[in-house]
């Protein structure tokens, strides 16, 4: 029998050989894929960002832990599918115009993914008028927003502006979280965007030290994910699109 | 000739701030390196500002677009350093046979094989070496003020990796390379300024030189992420890398020592990053196995068999390695990234002072110089110097380079904060 124990540790060692081989013999087995991530690959992944919140782990675990997990997760997508199993939420997210760097992006996405949401990755340099057309076609709960360089951080404000004027508006009382270099009052910088104030904070310059990977707790039962940060380079602006959008059924 | 200049006041102001002793003055770099430069559009800028001889502006840096701070614009700024630079670029291709190119609508020159060709998205591809024949190793995309790497890693096979194939880029230096470095080393040495030069293969792991943008066709392990998965994963392949790389590298420096001697005062080691905005890349475990041989060994090297000073550049949170840097050898810290968390300047100055020198610390690149007032600027300049100038061990620099889209005003600032402290405003 498939050891969910085993899978759990392979995707939390980032050993992606072992994590594809247990997912292999889990299929084999009929195992129901919803309960490997479930009660293996969102447990690891927890637990990966709680040790990246110690100062235990690092980017290089956090991608090692992110491509077993993927591995994995390539082999349960279609499956997935088949059973009908409805994702957590749906999510957009991509690099701003501008930028080119991804790393960061690419461990939200790998993390939210994780944490069962299915995530359309529109890549880098992403004018916002790509960002509107997919959340017209794709209708997501959560849109988010990567950056950074200090001189790509205002297309931020101009990817929101887009949106909005798309009348894809944040419902009322939508939690927006930023994620920026410096964690203090990430709300705050949310709403200086919302309020078409300047952007005073500002992710890493170039050369500034690389990547900023999101720390993703996901709290299932109240289906709401909340991101702990920890770091510079990528922000990371979360918004939450609803309303005026019907939603997909 | 400057006030700063005469009598080689600024060479002797910035040899006593690093030795720490105390300087006449702070002394001041803008230019000197790849991580202490100017955005060229500033450049451009700050020569009109200053009322300077109208020409455009050399981009001697392709790769973050730097404009070259020639010695009016030094003097000007009130610089006391000069950088002595490899004629050859991150790009391949060298700082000679200049010819125009619009940028952004501005007139610059560049080296004659920046050659581009823009994309239907209006992206601007830069070429390595030049050659239009190779894939392309940069992208600026379009309206952007300078390059990226472009990830080119179609010959790695996780299983058949060689260490040779990550060792492409650091060759033996040719009798050429030697007389080129020996030229300029001596067309840079008029006894005013200081000297600080990057004569590279010395870099351990610097992300930005991992993708090799200046080889055409590179092999192994050269995309950003593989790298950083393999400096956990493949511990004994950085290993092998790192070793053959120093013990090149240390061939190369005597080799130039023997031409220059103690013609340079400080040499810029390594630009690997190390510390995040909040965090590090790595343990300081893993730094001490990984990287600190290698640092000890080439620092050993330098400073028992020349006078140069030992540069190391790591931007971000990096404060839990400077007493690694230290026991390793190093004696300049870089950019000295006050944003990031766990580095505030006075406790810095307090814990590490006598034992590193700041270049850097000068005044915030991410917030305040680009997006804050000449008044904001000021205050920080100045508290800036307070906290970190006493006893020397201090040069100063805006924390990193001057970014694009940085008001003149709020460079003036600056400078002017750096005079006025000094009571000459």
């Amino acid at each position: 029998m498939a050891d969910l124990k085993k899978l759990y540790d392979a995707v939390l060692n980032g050993d992606a050989k072992t994590a594809v081989a247990v997912t292999q013999s889990a299929i084999a087995e009929s195992m129901n894929p919803a309960t490997l991530i479930s009660e293996a690959m969102i447990p690891a992944m927890a637990e990966v960002g709680r040790l990246y919140e110690c100062d235990e782990y690092f980017v290089p675990e956090l991608l090692l832990s992110a491509r077993a997990m993927k591995g994995a997760l390539e082999l349960l997508r279609p499956l997935l599918a088949e059973t009908g199993v409805q994702p957590t939420g749906r999510v957009i997210i991509g690099t701003v115009k501008g930028d080119l760097h991804d790393i960061g992006k690419n461990l939200v996405s790998s993390m939210l993914e994780g944490g069962g949401f299915e995530v359309t990755d529109l890549g880098t340099d992403v004018t916002p008028e790509k960002f509107v057309a997919a959340v017209q076609q794709k209708h997501p709960q959560i849109v988010c927003l990567s950056a950074l360089l200090t001189v790509t951080m205002p297309a931020m404000k101009t990817t929101i502006a887009a949106l909005e004027n798309a009348g894809l508006q944040a419902s009322e009382g939508a939690r927006r979280r930023c994620t920026g270099n410096f964690p203090v009052c990430p709300a705050d910088r949310c709403r200086r965007i919302r309020r078409e104030r300047q952007y005073r904070r500002n992710p890493g310059t170039k050369d500034g030290g690389g990547n900023r990977p999101l720390d993703v707790r996901l709290n299932s039962r109240r289906n709401q994910c909340s991101f702990t940060q920890r770091q510079q380079g990528e922000a990371s602006s979360i918004s939450r699109f609803s309303g005026t959008v019907p939603r997909r059924a | 000739m400057s006030v700063i200049d005469q009598a080689g006041l600024s060479k002797q102001r910035v040899l006593d701030a690093i030795s720490h002793r105390n300087p006449d003055r702070v002394p001041v770099d803008f230019g000197a390196t790849a991580v202490t430069g100017i955005h060229v559009s500033c450049v451009a800028a700050l020569r009109e500002h200053f009322q300077l001889e109208k020409r455009p502006v050399k981009v001697h840096e392709p790769f973050q677009m730097l404009g070259l701070v020639e010695d009016d614009l030094r003097q000007a700024l009130g610089a006391d350093v000069r950088g002595v630079f490899r004629r050859g670029t991150m790009f391949g291709f060298k700082t000679e046979d200049w010819k125009p190119w619009c940028f952004n609508g501005l007139e610059i020159l560049v080296p004659g094989k920046f050659n581009t060709t823009v994309t239907p998205e209006g992206d601007t591809l830069i070429y390595p070496g030049g050659d239009f024949s190779a894939k392309p190793s940069g992208r600026m995309p379009k309206g952007f003020h300078f390059f990226d790497a472009i990830i080119r890693q179609d010959h790695f096979d996780p299983d058949r990796l060689n260490a040779e194939d990550n060792l492409e880029e650091f060759q033996p230096l040719t009798e050429d390379d030697l007389d080129e470095i020996a030229t300029d080393t001596a067309a840079a040495d008029r006894g005013d300024c200081a000297l600080l030069a990057s004569f590279g293969g010395t870099a351990l792991g610097d992300i930005a030189l991992v993708p090799v943008p200046h080889l055409a066709d590179p092999w192994g392990i050269r995309d950003i992420t593989e790298w950083y998965i393999s400096t956990r994963s493949r511990r004994d392949y950085i290993h092998q890398i790192f070793s053959r790389q120093v013990e090149i590298g240390l061939a190369n420096l005597a080799r130039i020592f023997a031409r220059i001697g103690n013609g340079i005062d400080i040499l810029f080691l390594c630009g690997t990053d190390f510390g995040t905005q909040t965090s590090s890349f790595c343990s300081v475990s893993t730094f001490r196995e990984l990287w600190f041989p290698y640092y000890k060994q080439m620092c050993d090297w330098i400073h028992r068999n020349t006078g140069w000073k030992i540069f190391k550049h790591s931007c971000g949170s990096a404060e839990r390695f400077y007493e690694s840097f230290i026991e390793a050898g190093i004696d300049v810290i870089n950019p000295v990234q006050c944003s990031a968390v766990g580095m505030d300047p006075a406790f810095l100055k307090s814990k590490y002072g006598d034992r590193l020198v700041f270049w850097g610390g000068g005044v915030d690149t991410q917030h305040v110089l680009p997006f804050g007032t000449p008044s904001e600027v000021r205050e920080q300049v100045l508290r800036r110097c307070e906290i970190l100038a006493p006893g020397g061990g201090f040069v100063f620099n805006a924390i990193h380079n001057i970014q694009a889209g940085t008001p003149v005003a709020n460079i003036v600032a600056m400078i002017e904060a750096v005079k006025e402290f000094h009571g000459e405003a």
